[in-house]
């Protein structure tokens, strides 16, 4: 018997926003513990909660990427529940009125398969725990962080797509500038529902949860393993259990935490501490059209407008500082394809090899452009370039500098001026030239090495083999 | 000395002669309220109101509470003052900020000296459920009736003349009822007219800062300084604050007041009938056109289920943080739970613990619907109700309570009209975010009843003018029981 995965995917995004969601106190990660708090975010009575705009304008960016309809006012309900982690004894989410509805996203594995989005809601993060044998640390620096939240339709059918869609969600939350996105820090958090039916059978099965996830590939692990393990329970005749499992990294295996007794009533109602707020109509736009270029845009500005190569544009797009640097560049250059060879080239190989961020990298995105204007042109060669980059970088200086300091001249281009050159050298080594009668290709690299020599260095190289093979012909 | 004796106006007059100063103030305030036997003390502030008082030299004249010396409910968050709501679960609590009042107040010089007693968590009208117990009514120096509550240990503190006016806070009629059983003027705004930041919520929908002053024109003085827009506070309103004061003194001709006939019948004490009756026909007299309008009693009968259900349920919410954890007593435990159970079971009483047990309930998932959301509905069709009597009239004037301050342990009957709608129908005030004020009306067998006046939103200016003119045609400005007028 066959079996289809019916795979729903809750992802909590921290936003990077200045402040907290309701509170003034700063959002930043990794401060020493409990150093970022303010009287709101330990509960303390008498505090109230004020909205975060940016957060607020972060979650329609986001919702709008998703192309989900998005509300005209917002509204927050309490949801109570006690928990260690939970200052308040609620926290302060969405429930009735998500920002966000009814939205999809388009990913592409080897069909383009379309998942429908439920819903996306802003709301708070818990404080932090450190659990110790005898005791739990709590840090309240992660207390109120904004959160979004983007719940899925169980369109999700392998572990393969819960990667892409994934994918696809974190950069968009990078791109439009909502959150760093770093799954090993938990800034994205996933939650996986999954179960399993027989194909062609309406009916869900029964439903597992998967917690924890910390990175991209996990997901598609844990997903895999699930689907198989699941498979394994029914084909033996077994029940699948409702309960919430994590992910073992080490055992690369689904492990139960909780088993679901019945679902927590959370009594939701409607917060009474913010009073409803109307979205306007030039807010939503306003928010939106703030947002920067999303990856996918640029994806295809990338290929259609600057005709670069997929493989150019994907490894460009696969950091968004990286793109931003292209992006930069390509302000003071036209030759996009020879600015992506070069980003994707030696500036990646140099960032790697001693493992730089880009936005570290000491050579300006317009140094680089002129840079390569000055081979596209042919004022240099392209071993020049590389050696004027090499002392670039070596010694940090600007293209001007390091050209003069290797005392590299403005390349000839004339023809005249280069056939002279050509000429010359041919008189004086008539050996060559018999070599190259008879058959001896390397010959020519000689002569073009000597004309090279006597010119400095200055004749343009593809134009002076050329010349030279057109003389030796004559000759 | 008998300074304290005075109202807030009076007293910045004789700031500014010089014929007092703060510090003598302070120091008087300190000894009268040590010397308070009405249990109205959660914690008094000697040495950091002396430290204030010792700096105010010079007399501000344009600043009227310079120098005032004033105590607070204990349920406003004061900076490094231990702050209980007096509830053990809150023992040891020293805030870290000053609630937005509280600041102001003290922005304009005025000088907190002690903090003040009230029914746990201001869940109660009593003022008998703090965890010091009773605190007693002034009055009866016998200590056999209630003041009522919550703000119980404020409105002690303003008729025994400790201080000329107190913070209190009015979620149900907190302020409002123990005015009348104190012989004071309580007052409280609109929804959103002075910012609720620091105060400890009971239930954000219905709770209002208040106050106990001993004259109307003192409440329309703290009003201008109280009133506006607090950022922190997101639902205070940018309502432009007016001055309060400018339609004091001036007559009532044309204007309008509504009697509510189905509360009124409901109340049978002859004495404030008769003193409620009198008050109209003066108010006639005056130019005023006082009328009978009508409300449903099914609705009137509603209003208090309607109140412990929102209270309740939006109680045991905002009470929730209240686990242990991270302030107050600590009880430890093997696990969160029981940490958590062990400093709620210790630190409540079995009274709030009812209220959340309610509160609960209603917000449950399989009985939001027929409780939570079905009292929102009524709540709405009171409001409503009463908007449309304030489309004709500019207040509503009525008895604030059926009766003297009871007797300590006396219950009423809760399923009678005097319970269910004469003692109750302040409330109307907490549902619609009305503005309402409580003034002395008349005394029965020594102990003081009030009346009270509500208008509809942000019309505080004719709230405080008609209450003035009341306050007028019976004399009663400035009582206490140091300044008896019976």
């Amino acid at each position: 018997m066959n079996f289809e995965a019916v795979i729903g995917l809750e992802i909590h995004v921290e936003m990077k926003t200045r402040s907290k969601m309701f509170s003034s106190a700063p959002v930043e990660f990794g401060a020493e513990a409990n150093t970022l708090v303010s009287p709101n975010d330990i509960a303390f009575p008498g505090t109230m909660p004020t909205v975060n705009k940016q957060a607020v304008i972060n979650a329609i960016r986001v919702a709008n990427a998703l192309h989900m309809s998005i509300d005209n006012t917002l509204v927050f309900d309490r949801k109570n529940y006690f928990y260690s982690d939970l200052p308040k004894g609620y926290q302060i989410t969405q429930n009735m009125r998500p920002i966000g509805r009814e939205g999809y996203l388009e990913i592409k594995t080897d069909t383009l398969r379309t998942i429908a989005i439920e819903r996306l809601h802003l709301e708070e993060d818990t404080c932090k725990q450190l659990h110790f044998s005898e005791y739990t640390l709590l840090d309240y620096n992660r207390s109120g962080v904004p959160l979004i939240e983007i719940v899925s339709k169980p369109d999700i059918r392998s572990g393969e797509e819960a990667m892409k869609y994934v994918e696809a969600i974190r950069s968009i939350v990078i791109y439009a500038d909502v959150s760093d996105g770093k799954m090993e820090e938990g800034s994205l958090r996933c939650d996986v529902n999954i179960s399993l039916r027989p194909i062609g059978i309406e009916k869900l099965g029964t439903k597992v949860e998967i917690k924890n996830l910390n990175s991209i590939a996990n997901i598609q692990k844990a997903i895999d393993f699930e689907i198989r393990r699941q498979e394994g329970l029914l084909l033996t005749g077994n029940p699948i259990i409702q309960e919430t499992r994590r992910f073992d990294e080490a055992l690369k295996e689904t492990i139960t935490m909780r088993v679901k007794t019945d679902a927590v009533d959370y009594k939701y109602f409607i917060e009474p501490n913010i009073s409803p707020i109307n979205l306007s109509s030039d807010f939503i736009n306003a928010a939106i059209a703030s947002c920067p270029e999303l990856a996918q845009v640029k994806e295809k500005r990338y290929l259609e407008v600057q005709g670069l190569s997929e493989r150019d544009a994907n490894i460009i797009l696969q950091s968004k500082d990286l793109s931003k640097y292209y992006d930069d560049a390509a302000k003071h250059t036209n030759h996009f394809k020879s600015l992506a060879n070069w980003v994707t080239g030696e500036v990646m190989a140099y960032l790697n090899k001693r493992n730089i961020p880009i936005e570290n990298f000491f050579i300006s995105p317009s140094q680089l452009g002129l840079l390569v204007n000055m081979i596209e042109k042919n004022e240099i060669s392209n071993k020049q370039g590389r050696d004027i980059f090499q002392e670039m970088i070596t010694n940090a200086t600007t293209v001007k500098e390091a050209k003069e300091k290797l005392k590299i001249g403005t390349q000839i281009n004339d023809d005249n001026v280069i056939l002279t050159y050509v000429k010359d050298i041919l008189d004086a080594f008539p050996d060559s030239i018999k070599d190259y009668k008879d058959g001896k290709d390397r010959a020519v690299g000689f002569l073009v090495g000597q004309v090279m020599k006597r010119s400095q260095g200055k004749v343009n190289p593809g134009l002076t083999s050329k010349l030279l093979l057109e003389e030796l012909k004559k000759r | 000395m008998e300074f304290l004796d005075l109202t807030i106006r009076e007293l910045h007059n004789e700031l500014l002669k010089k014929t007092v100063t703060p510090l003598d103030l302070v120091k008087e305030a300190i000894l009268r309220a040590k010397a308070d036997n009405n249990n109205a003390f959660e914690y008094i502030m000697e040495k950091e109101a002396l430290d204030l008082a010792i700096k105010l030299k010079e007399p501000e004249a344009d600043n009227i509470f310079w120098g005032i010396p004033f105590v607070i409910k204990d349920n406003f968050s004061t900076k490094d003052v231990p702050t209980t709501a007096s509830s053990n679960i809150l023992n040891g609590y020293v805030p870290v900020f000053d609630a937005t009042v509280v600041r102001k107040l003290m922005d304009a010089k005025a000088i907190p000296i002690a903090k003040t007693t009230l029914d746990e968590l201001a869940m109660g009208g009593s003022g008998t459920t703090g965890h010091l117990g009773t605190t007693f009514n002034p009055y009866d120096k016998q200590h056999e009736n209630i003041i009522g509550g919550s703000s119980c240990g404020s409105a002690a503190s303003v008729a025994a003349s400790i201080v000329p006016f107190a913070l209190g806070s009015d979620t149900g009629d907190s302020v409002r009822k123990p005015a009348s059983y104190a012989g004071l003027v309580g007052f409280k705004p609109t929804w959103g007219r002075i910012s609720r930041l620091g105060l400890f919520p009971f239930a954000t929908s219905l709770d209002h800062v208040g106050y106990f002053t001993r004259s109307v024109f003192d409440a329309a003085l703290l009003l201008n300084l109280l009133a506006g827009r607090d950022l922190e506070d997101s639902t205070s309103s940018d309502v432009p604050v007016d001055d309060y004061t400018k339609l004091l003194n001036t007559d009532i001709k044309g204007v309008k007041i509504a009697i509510i006939k189905e509360i009124v019948d409901s109340i049978y004490d002859k004495s404030i009938n008769a003193a409620f009756q009198k008050t109209i026909a003066s108010l006639k007299i005056r130019g005023a056109k006082v009328e009978y309008v009508s409300i449903d009693r099914k609705l009137l009968g509603a209003l208090f289920p309607t109140y412990v259900v929102i209270s309740c349920a939006e109680a045991t919410s905002n009470n929730a943080n209240l686990d242990g954890i991270k302030f107050g007593p600590y009880h430890q435990g093997n696990t969160y739970e029981e940490v958590m159970n062990k400093a709620r079971s210790k630190g409540f009483s079995e009274l709030i613990k009812r209220r959340f047990v309610i509160g609960s309930f209603c917000l449950m998932r399989e009985n939001q619907e027929v409780l939570f959301l079905r009292a929102q509905k009524v709540r709405k069709m009171i409001v409503e109700k009463v908007n449309d009597i304030f489309k004709d009239y500019d207040a509503i004037f009525l008895p604030a309570s059926p009766t003297t301050a009871p007797k300590l342990g006396e219950a009423s009957d809760r399923l009678s009209d005097e319970y269910l709608i004469a003692d109750n129908h302040m409330v109307v005030g907490n549902f619609g975010g009305f503005p309402s004020i409580t003034l002395p009306l008349g005394f029965k067998k020594n102990l003081p009843f009030g009346g009270n006046l509500t208008a509809k939103p942000f019309n505080e200016a004719k709230l405080l003018q008609i209450a003035n003119v009341i306050e007028d045609i019976t004399g009663f400005y400035n009582l206490s029981v140091r300044n008896k007028k019976i």
